[in-house]
């Protein structure tokens, strides 16, 4: 277990004049014991700055260290960390059991039959002891992918890494995965860095979430905080499905005018002093349909989900989506009138992109009312 | 020519693409293993290059060199000196050689009528062999391509044996078959009231002697080329093709065929290469006789070298075989690599 | 319909006899070696010719040996084929992992140079390399048959070709499960490189064990044969003994048709890797 400090990581590739930075200014620390996730969108840097973490790229400039340790220049395999790998990397040509035991077998001194029962143990914790040797292409997706978990287990690292561990299953084992990796890091209780590029994963996954966009860290916090209060505009459109509406206001005192007829009067207009123009953003699920409210917007598709309705609209140029009752089923091409409430809106300076109002009003309820005393 | 080939294969590879196109971050399937010991890779590969450089590319260079010489006899002259410490390591030079310039090539080209026959003999047999194999091993490949055929591997094992016989070993069986008086083959003439065929004694038979055994060497080699590159042709173009009335013929001659030219043209070139180096069995079949009829152009090089010792004049008719396959391959590629 | 169905069957029928037709007369010289080999030479000469096979194997193998000494040529063919293969094996497979994973400088003018070595002809490396043996004495001595081909421009292709295929995750999994860099190479890519090397290993082989013009200059002492030069050397001598060169002919043969048919999948993929289509 082990606390995990990078402190301005940069790396670049390539050589000579055609030098790519693939991750700048970038300062993170990892608690022991935690779940973080990285995520974004593909070419962000966030597989990189795991491989960096990993020891398996050079750091161009900056430190790493674990447990105040500086690390950086140490080898993958002197790092005491284990990595599972998207295609899982399971040795074709050994069985499960040696693919399990292979770390042991490398780097430790102990005996085939010592390792020969710490690999059993671990294959009946992830229910794989009777897939013990038969070799990986044998195996489906999910026991592949126990056995690469497995593998990283087996040699109680100080840090586990994952890189896209469940992007090659399908969307139900995914589920499952899912819950079962969860588990098993509170049970460990590891530190873990893992990428992904699904946002909803990365919801779901990480005690914290580190949201990453060319290059550069964006915004780290739980799920709730990147949400409600994403940092800027990337943070917010990137986190949330369907994503936020997001379009281009005039300030003209206390009212923003915008595309295809938006006008929205601030009943706070100090938040937008000073702007000429500025972003405005709103969720799906905070517009409501509403005859007095300031977005007309023609219906292109809705799309039944059974517990709701997504709709589908335009107004002017630009395209909006919002979650309804399910009872509601506007017909295409009609044109509705959607509203909001100035506590659900975000606003994001128009030439840095920063946050100028996040979501307020929401604060999480204190749940001990619910727990079940327990004896 | 084939590197060419090659080349371009390995350009329009997946992998070679996602290099080229530079991806940026990205770097999935790009090869980005950076050795922890530096050099390292340098390592793996400098065993090889010692090897390739003294054994390859060293006597590639010194034929050239050697094509404008006259050899003279074993040198015991001292090339240069390494002192390495206490030991000392001396090169010798490689033989005594004697400056003719141009003049075996002049010599080989305007009145050298025995190369001048070697030559030609080769080219018979290239002009009657490659096609008559080539057409032999696609029939074959075509009707074992075909789904109504049953037992289709053990035809296919049967077919490729010979791909497993050696050179000299498949001529001595040729040798024998097409022996004037006591081969099989002409019992079989005689005994259904043909006249027996003077096989080896008769400059023209004896060269379609080496046809028949060159072509039943690598009938199957060919075969099995042509079999994995028909079973490349996806089924829908054939259904579609189908559907829309194509005759039998007409598949094979707009579907088949334009989809197999690579690999036809692959066994086309290899087959002239191959056929341009035979030196096994005219070596032991015909000895390249009666009288010269079948001597080849690798025979002729080996009788100047080793028999004659001409190390310099046989160097000489060797770059020329180079240049003569070179060109007949680089022609062959223009003339059936098509459009693209 | 029914004419259709009728043209259908004869055309059928005409590729089975095809097929039969190519297939036996590709059998006759086989099934000739196994008669010659087994009968005396006297029945050579009968009319008609025998067609069944004999009883007399040893007895022509016995006069074999006794005229040139045939099992000494196949100990000296294994010797050199066998060293040649796993010599050949080593260098392109270690080579190939290095200009397949590893980026290092000039690997790809390094490589492509390699390439365009693949179509020089033996020939013309005979006379230099003959002349090379000849001042370093190592004429009629099995290394300067082994050593030439062992750095293959084919072989390294095929290696490089195949090993671009494991991928990156597997060799840096293995690091940070401990390897050290050799381990790389020899736990991780050679195991699983198994049926391409198994396939290289064929071409190598099968090269080296037909081999005649190169080895037909350089091993002059009949003690030091390979079998292809024993046999050429029967089938020269004055008085041609037919028995006995079929004897030698179908031991020549044999093992690799055991090789053959035990192993055709790697023969075949190593055909065509050696055709460079894929």
């Amino acid at each position: 277990m082990a606390t995990i400090d990078i402190t301005n990581l940069r790396k670049e590739f390539g050589d000579g004049n055609e030098r790519i930075v693939a991750v700048e200014d970038f300062d993170l620390t990892i608690q022991d014991g935690e779940f973080l996730v990285f995520v974004g969108p593909s070419g962000c840097g966030k597989t990189t700055t795991l491989r960096c973490i990993a020891g398996l790229e050079d750091v161009t400039e900056g430190t790493i260290e674990f447990d105040g340790e500086d690390v950086t220049d140490r080898r993958a395999r002197d790092r005491d960390v284990a990595m599972v790998f998207q295609n899982y990397a399971l040795y074709p040509h050994m069985t499960v059991r040696k693919n399990i035991g292979f770390p042991l077998r490398l780097s430790t001194k102990k005996s085939t039959d010592e390792i020969d029962d710490e690999v059993e143990a671990i294959a009946s914790m992830l229910g794989i002891e009777t897939l013990l040797d038969q070799k990986p292409r044998e195996l489906s997706g999910g026991q592949q992918q126990r056995v690469a978990l497995g593998r990283a287990i087996i040699r109680d690292p100080q840090l586990f890494l994952m890189d896209e561990p469940l992007s090659n299953l399908d969307a139900k084992l995914r589920s499952t995965m899912r819950t079962e990796l969860q588990e098993l890091q509170t049970e460990l209780g590891v530190t873990t860095a893992y990428v992904t590029h699904d946002q909803t994963e990365a919801m779901a996954m990480g005690d914290r979430i580190a949201v990453m966009n060319d290059g550069e860290l964006q915004q780290v916090g739980t799920a709730s905080e990147v949400y409600r209060a994403p940092e800027n505009e990337f943070v917010a459109g990137f986190i949330g499905s369907p994503s936020i509406n997001l379009l281009t206001a005039d300030v003209d005192g206390a009212t923003l005018r915008g595309p295809g007829g938006f006008a929205y009067e601030m009943e706070d207009p100090s938040l937008v002093e000073g702007h000429d123009r500025i972003r405005v953003g709103v969720r799906p699920e905070d517009l409501e349909l509403d005859p007095d409210g300031g977005m007309p917007s023609e219906v292109t598709v809705v799309e039944e989900m059974g517990n709701e309705n997504f709709l589908y609209a335009v107004m002017g140029d630009i395209d909006i989506t919002a979650r309804i009752e399910s009872v509601i089923h506007p017909e295409a091409g009609k044109t509705v009138t959607f509203g909001f409430d100035e506590e659900d809106l975000y606003l994001f300076d128009a030439e840095t992109t920063e946050a100028v109002k996040t979501k307020t009003g929401e604060t999480d309820v204190d749940y001990d009312q619910y727990v079940q005393p327990s004896h | 020519m084939v590197l060419a080939a090659i080349q371009s294969r390995i350009r329009s590879s997946a992998a070679y693409k996602q290099v080229s196109d530079g991806v940026r971050y990205t770097r999935q399937d790009v090869s980005r293993i950076v050795p922890e010991i530096p050099g390292l890779p340098y390592a793996y590969i400098s065993p090889f290059f010692i090897l390739f450089g003294v054994f390859l590319l060293f006597p590639t260079a010194y034929t050239l060199y050697l094509s404008f010489f006259d050899y003279v006899g074993v040198s015991n002259e001292v090339l240069l000196t390494v002192t390495m410490g206490p030991m000392e390591v001396s090169l010798p030079r490689i033989a005594n050689l004697e400056f003719v310039g141009l003049s075996h090539y002049e010599r080989l080209i305007f009145r050298d009528s025995l190369f001048h026959r070697s030559l030609l003999n080769t080219t018979f047999i290239f002009v009657v062999q490659v096609p008559l194999m080539v057409i032999l091993g696609l029939a074959t490949a075509l009707v074992l391509d075909a789904k109504f055929i049953r037992a289709k591997g053990l035809f296919r094992t049967l077919i490729a044996l010979p791909v497993a016989t050696g050179l000299v070993a498949y001529s001595t069986i040729f040798l024998l078959l097409f022996n004037g008086e006591v081969g099989l083959i002409n019992y079989v003439l005689e005994s259904v009231g043909l006249t027996a065929i003077p096989w080896l004694g008769d400059g023209f038979w004896a060269r379609i002697t080496l046809v028949i055994a060159v072509t039943w060497r690598w009938l199957g080699y060919n075969m099995i080329i042509l079999l994995a590159g028909l079973q490349t042709v996806p089924q829908q173009l054939y259904e579609a093709a189908e559907i829309d009335g194509a005759s039998r013929w007409e598949k094979f001659r707009f579907v088949t065929l334009p989809q197999i030219r690579p690999v036809l043209l692959f066994v086309v070139v290899s087959s002239t290469i191959g056929t341009f180096q035979i030196f096994a069995e005219p070596y032991v079949i015909t000895g390249g006789g009666p009288s010269n009829a079948t001597i080849t152009v690798v025979q002729y090089i080996y009788n100047q070298a080793f028999l004659q010792l001409n190390l310099g004049y046989a160097s000489a008719v060797s770059v020329l075989l180079v240049v003569i396959v070179s060109i007949m391959s680089i022609i062959q590629i223009q003339y059936g690599g098509g459009d693209s | 319909m029914r004419s259709d169905t009728k043209k259908e069957g004869l055309w059928k029928f005409g590729a089975y006899i095809f097929l039969l037709t190519i297939t036996v007369l590709v059998m006759i010289p086989l099934y000739w070696m196994i008669v010659a080999a087994t009968i005396p030479q006297s029945e050579f000469f009968t009319w008609p010719p025998r067609l069944i096979p004999g009883t007399q194997w040893l007895a022509n193998f016995e006069a074999l040996q006794e005229n040139v000494n045939f099992l000494r040529s196949m100990g000296n063919s294994v010797i050199i084929a066998v060293s040649y293969t796993a010599l050949s094996l080593v260098l392109c497979s270690m080579a190939g992992f290095a200009f397949a994973k590893y980026e290092f400088r000039f690997k790809e003018p390094l490589f492509y140079f390699i390439l365009a070595t693949l179509v020089l002809p033996i020939q013309l490396l005979i006379i230099p390399l003959f002349l090379l043996m000849v001042q370093i004495g190592w004429t009629n001595s099995y290394l300067a048959v082994i050593l030439p081909w062992a750095a293959n421009p084919l072989g390294i292709f095929l290696m490089r070709q195949n090993m671009k295929a494991i991928p990156d995750s597997l060799l840096e999994s293995a690091r940070m499960d401990g390897a050290t860099e050799f381990q790389l190479y020899y736990k991780i890519a050679l195991p699983t490189m198994l049926p391409s090397l198994a396939a290289l290993a064929i071409i190598l082989f099968l090269n080296q064990w037909q081999a005649f013009l190169y080895p037909l200059v350089i091993l002059q002492d009949p003690q030091m044969y390979t079998i292809p030069l024993a046999l050429a050397d029967l089938v020269g001598q004055q008085r041609v003994y037919f028995d006995q060169i079929m004897v030698a002919t179908s031991l020549a043969v044999t093992p690799i048709f055991i090789v053959f048919l035990t192993m055709q999948q790697y023969f075949i993929k190593g055909i065509l890797s050696g055709s460079v289509k894929q």
